[in-house]
């Protein structure tokens, strides 16, 4: 961890609750403060500005979508805001909503990613410093929703593989890591993947963004 | 009786429901039924006869009085006033036409009522189902009250004429010593005679009472009933309802599942994961430091597992498919906070579905018992009834039971309704309650 980062917690269940936030503690994070549910993240947002909020998606009243909204609701009052939000399961409709919202410093996990430490921590600081961190199975449904789309179908399966770990938000030199490749051979992949789903170096938009951006809305389209 | 084997439960023949409510006999061995068998099932039919001859007196009474009435309505129709009266007989008709239903429903199959008929006169006076109920109110206010009255006095006149020689030498000289009204005794002989009489009346009612029964409870059987050309709209839009009502529950009863399996159980496991990462990391910095984090890791495995099986058997009990209905109620029963009694005669296994019911009925009720009755005691009755399973659940507490109340008679309605079931809860203040549950068995 590069930085002294200041955390907030919100999730119901006190006993992950408190696990989150001892295990982040250890490793020498302020968890600022702790929260059950989102009103009370919301509070704990404004009152100590912290630079990443962990939201479990799932929180009382209605136990369906609470951590979302108030993701959504904590990135319109701080845009520069970091969010982590954990859930039990994939549900591709949350990450759109989150993600079409702006990529910037969000990730969406699977809760108990949480369990591989190193990797987590990984995934926090890389949402912390304005990265993306999708968890692999949101990005593996991606891939099996989209799989008939004309535009998608034109990547190779080695293309495939370098845009999920995009989605992911790996960096270049992380992608060849895992692919176990070299570093050029990634850039020729994501050059193609960019050249065959019509994403011009002019746009302004990030194209690395917009390349999993696609994916995202043909599958909400879909769906 | 009440607890019979399971595998021979599923794969004996199914016994009809027989009239009078036998089903305390089991089949003797075959090819030639011992006596004992055979009197013992010609004493329980004849008790179920006589029960059932009596029953219905109560209607065939109203059923008189309804018929007079009917005459006076009548009559005074010509003068004009009676018309005013024919809403209110024709309700009373009706009203006592759907209680001889249920009543005759208690000692055989169903009587599945027609559509509600009209009660204006025009419509009435040419409605079948009204011609019908009419028919049957003639024959059941004559006939069957004569049966009735007769089903009642047998077992009396049965027990003086028999026991008559105990009493004789007490009565006045020259009284009638027979029940039916004839002959004196003067002797110790003549006076056993008299017991002779009894006897034959015992043989009487052993023969004829099952089929006095059929002949009372016929006309209803026959009349009352939905003929075929009857409309079944309602009976469909009832059964429809119950149905929607059934999918209703189970899609609850689905999201209650998913949630404590979401929100409990995988909560409590990924904290076991978080705590396990914490704990290796914690072992590269200070190993001793670690024990600490494992042992929160395995207290919150051990607490997913407690919801787990809390889970399973909301699902559906262990216990019913290794014990049967009665084991498991007794089971309950033993673990219930109030002293409870169980009575449980249903020799043929449900539903699995409507097994469940019945066990998480009674286990709210009881548990409802112990929370607000203030009882010092609990009565759980279950019987199969033909092809109906009743339940009744008494306590001695305070009564008073309100279903607006956040009880959980709310959720026992619920979960009865679905099955297409009838809960009837009898709560006075000052006790005692009584919860009555008849569900179709279902199978």
């Amino acid at each position: 961890m590069d930085r002294d980062l200041r955390i907030v917690i919100a999730e119901d269940d006190p006993l992950l609750r408190e696990g989150l936030a001892l295990l982040l503690r250890a490793e020498g994070l302020d968890v600022v403060a702790t929260a059950g549910d989102a009103d009370g993240i919301l509070d704990a947002i404004d009152a100590h500005k912290p630079d990443v909020a962990i939201l479990d998606v799932r929180m009382p009243p209605t136990h369906t979508d609470e951590g979302v909204r108030a993701a959504v609701e904590a990135r319109r009052r701080r845009p520069d805001l970091a969010v982590l939000v954990l859930s039990a399961y994939v549900e591709q409709s949350f990450a759109t909503e989150l993600l079409t919202g702006g990529v910037n410093g969000l990730g969406y996990l699977l809760k108990e990613r949480v369990g591989r430490v190193e990797e987590f921590l990984d995934a926090l600081d890389r949402v912390a410093s304005g990265g993306t961190a999708i968890d692999p199975e949101v990005v593996a449904q991606l891939f099996t929703r989209s799989h008939q789309d004309t535009r998608l179908e034109r990547l190779s399966p080695r293309e495939r593989d370098v845009l999920a770990l995009m989605a992911e938000g790996l960096g270049n030199s992380a992608i060849a890591e895992r692919l176990v490749v070299t570093d050029g051979a990634v850039h020729k992949h994501i050059r193609s993947i960019f050249a065959k789903l019509d994403l011009s170096p002019a746009d302004q938009v990030d194209r690395r963004v917009a390349a999993v951006l696609q994916y995202l809305e043909d599958a909400r389209r879909r769906a | 009786m009440a607890i019979q084997d399971t595998a021979a439960g599923e794969r004996g023949a199914r016994r009809e429901p027989e009239q009078g409510g036998e089903r305390d006999v089991e089949q003797g061995p075959e090819g030639g039924a011992g006596f004992k068998d055979v009197a013992l099932r010609a004493m329980s039919d004849a008790g179920g006869a006589i029960g059932q001859l009596a029953s219905g007196i109560g209607t065939a009474v109203t059923a008189l009085l309804v018929l007079v009435w009917l005459a006076v309505t009548a009559v005074l129709s010509v003068v004009g006033v009676g018309l005013l009266m024919v809403p209110g007989v024709l309700g009373a008709l009706h009203a006592l036409a759907g209680r001889e239903r249920a009543r005759l429903a208690r000692y055989g199959p169903e009587v599945v009522a027609p559509e509600p008929p009209p009660t204006q006169l025009r419509l009435a006076l040419v409605d079948p189902t009204t011609r019908r109920e009419l028919r049957w109110l003639v024959r059941h206010a004559t006939l069957g009250l004569l049966l009735g009255v007769l089903g009642a006095l047998l077992p009396l006149v049965a027990v003086r004429d028999t026991a008559f020689p105990l009493m004789w030498k007490l009565m006045p000289d020259g009284a009638t010593a027979t029940s039916i009204g004839f002959g004196t005794a003067e002797s110790w002989p003549e006076a056993f005679a008299v017991t002779l009489l009894g006897v034959g009346w015992i043989a009487i009612i052993l023969g004829l009472s099952p089929g006095m029964a059929r002949l009372q409870a016929q006309p209803g059987r026959l009349l009352l009933a939905a003929g075929p050309d009857t409309d079944l709209s309602l009976r469909i839009a009832e059964l429809t309802a119950t149905r929607a009502a059934a999918l209703d529950a189970h899609a609850t009863e689905l999201r209650r599942i998913e949630r404590s399996l979401h929100d409990g159980t995988q909560n409590r496991l990924v904290t076991v994961t978080v705590l396990l990462g914490a704990a290796r990391r914690q072992v590269a910095r200070d190993p001793a430091g670690a024990d600490e984090l494992l042992e929160r890791a395995q207290s919150a495995a051990e607490q997913a597992l407690a919801e787990l099986r809390t889970v399973s058997r909301s699902i559906l009990p262990p216990v019913l498919a290794d014990r049967g209905l009665a084991g498991a109620l007794s089971g309950l029963a033993a673990e219930s906070a109030v002293p409870c009694r169980t009575d449980v005669e249903a020799p043929e296994r449900c539903a699995a579905s409507v097994e469940a019911t019945a066990y998480f009925v009674v286990a709210e009720a009881l548990t409802n018992i112990a929370k607000h009755s203030g009882a010092g005691q609990a009565a759980v009755t279950v019987r199969a009834r033909g092809s109906r399973l009743n339940l009744r659940i008494e306590d001695d507490g305070r009564g008073g039971a309100d279903e607006d109340g956040g009880s959980g008679l709310t959720g026992i309605r619920r979960r009865v309704a679905a099955h297409d079931g009838t809960l009837r809860v009898t709560s006075p203040p000052g006790g005692p309650t009584t919860l009555e549950v008849d569900l179709p068995c279902g199978s």
